[in-house]
């Protein structure tokens, strides 16, 4: 049962290999001559501003939360959706229902304009 | 070598919730407090699909699903309550954490 | 042979980075070694036959609540953590006394592993687990036994969604 994984594992090994294969070629081969400009970091031609790890607006928090709820919910779905040929109506009903709960906090979301993004 | 037994996956899920444990008793950061949380909600569920391939059953995957949807609000209520304290407070200490404190 | 090994690497692995979570100082490496955590145990669930329960591992878990988590990290993002400065003979009790715990429960489980003949648990794991797919068997009982525990899910959700936005609306 496990053994056949087997390709997938080959091609996990073969994904690193050739990941480690292309960091160290070029590492070996490639000319190195830094200068202060050349190691600044790429921002579109723009010179850096600030630092990376800056303050996120609230807004991340709230979408990513909305994210992992339907997330959740989509995930129930798969199971339903491959055994709905024994379910029948019965099966179709339920996830209506389940749907429904969600969609009421879906509406609230919009309502209170969680998913509006204005800065 | 021995085969796989399910003691061998009981072991590992032992040995993770511990692990959990000691994040939660020695960390600070409440943030790391919710991720140690996050390991022993994974060594509940291997514990689960353990049992569910010893004993034939899929129950225990069933389960698992449910534990995985609580985990989901928990993260984002917790979550929730860590940015509303953090405006408040500034900090993310949980030994600051005492205002409902009897 | 193989199992084994597989086994072996993968409880290295989850522990390891286990450990990496509960005691890196930087916050944002502790999300990144929960990722490698979490993806580590979904290899473990295929192992033991819950495909499906290994795709919403990486579904949820190391695609959704670890974002979330990332994103918060973002949010309040301190120069300086609250464990700059660590009790460290607090921790070291604590720790014994928790090693001391993980002891007994690990001996336990040998002691009684040792008392039932593992090769007979061993034949009985082998053969699989049923031979249509794990997903529909999973669904069949989720959508009959476990009906209500699936609503009261969707519940559960709902209550989470508007606990969240009301906890953060002040600043939207």
């Amino acid at each position: 049962m496990l053994t056949s994984y087997v390709p997938i594992f080959i091609f996990i090994v073969i994904a690193a290999a050739f990941a480690a294969f292309t960091i160290v070629f070029a590492r070996l081969v490639s000319a190195q001559k830094p200068n202060a400009i050349k190691l600044e970091p790429y921002e579109c031609g723009i010179e850096a501003a600030g630092d990376a790890r800056d303050r996120y607006s609230i807004r991340y928090y709230l979408i990513a939360m909305l994210f992992v709820i339907f997330d959740v919910e989509t995930v129930f779905m798969f199971p339903w959706a491959v055994s709905l040929g024994k379910l029948a109506v019965f099966g179709l009903i339920e996830m209506l229902l389940f749907l429904f709960i969600l969609v009421v906090g879906y509406f609230y979301a919009w309502r209170k304009g969680a998913l509006e993004w204005q800065l | 070598m021995t085969p796989i037994t399910p003691y061998h996956y009981l072991v590992l899920s032992a040995a993770l919730f511990m692990l959990g444990v000691i994040g939660v008793m020695t960390r600070r950061n409440i943030i790391i407090i919710f991720m140690s949380i996050e390991l022993m909600l994974n060594a509940v569920n291997i514990n689960l699909a353990a049992f569910s391939q010893q004993l034939h059953n899929a129950v225990g995957q069933v389960f698992a699903i449910f534990v995985v949807a609580v985990a989901a609000a928990e993260a984002a209520i917790g979550l929730g309550i860590i940015l509303a304290f953090y405006r408040n407070k500034e900090t993310l200490n949980i030994d600051e954490m005492n205002i409902l404190r009897w | 042979m193989f199992e084994s090994i597989l086994f072996y690497t993968l409880a290295a692995f989850i522990l390891g980075f286990g450990v990496l979570v509960v005691t890196a100082r930087n916050t944002v490496h502790c999300v990144v070694f929960l990722v490698a955590n979490f993806l580590c145990v979904a290899m473990i669930y295929v192992m033991l036959g819950a495909e499906f329960l290994a795709i919403i591992q990486v579904l949820v878990y190391a695609g959704g609540i670890v974002v979330l988590y990332l994103f918060v990290v973002m949010l309040v993002n301190l120069k300086r953590g609250p464990d700059a400065a660590p009790d460290r003979r607090r921790q070291s009790r604590v720790g014994f006394v928790l090693a001391a715990v993980m002891l007994a429960e690990i001996s336990a489980i040998l002691v009684y592993s040792a008392a039932r003949p593992a090769s007979a648990v061993a034949a009985a794991a082998a053969t699989p687990l049923q031979t249509v797919g794990n997903t529909e068997v999973v669904g069949m009982l989720l959508y009959t036994d476990y009906l209500i525990p699936f609503e009261v899910a969707s519940m559960l959700l709902l209550v989470a969604m508007i606990g969240a936005i009301l906890l953060a609306k002040k600043e939207i």
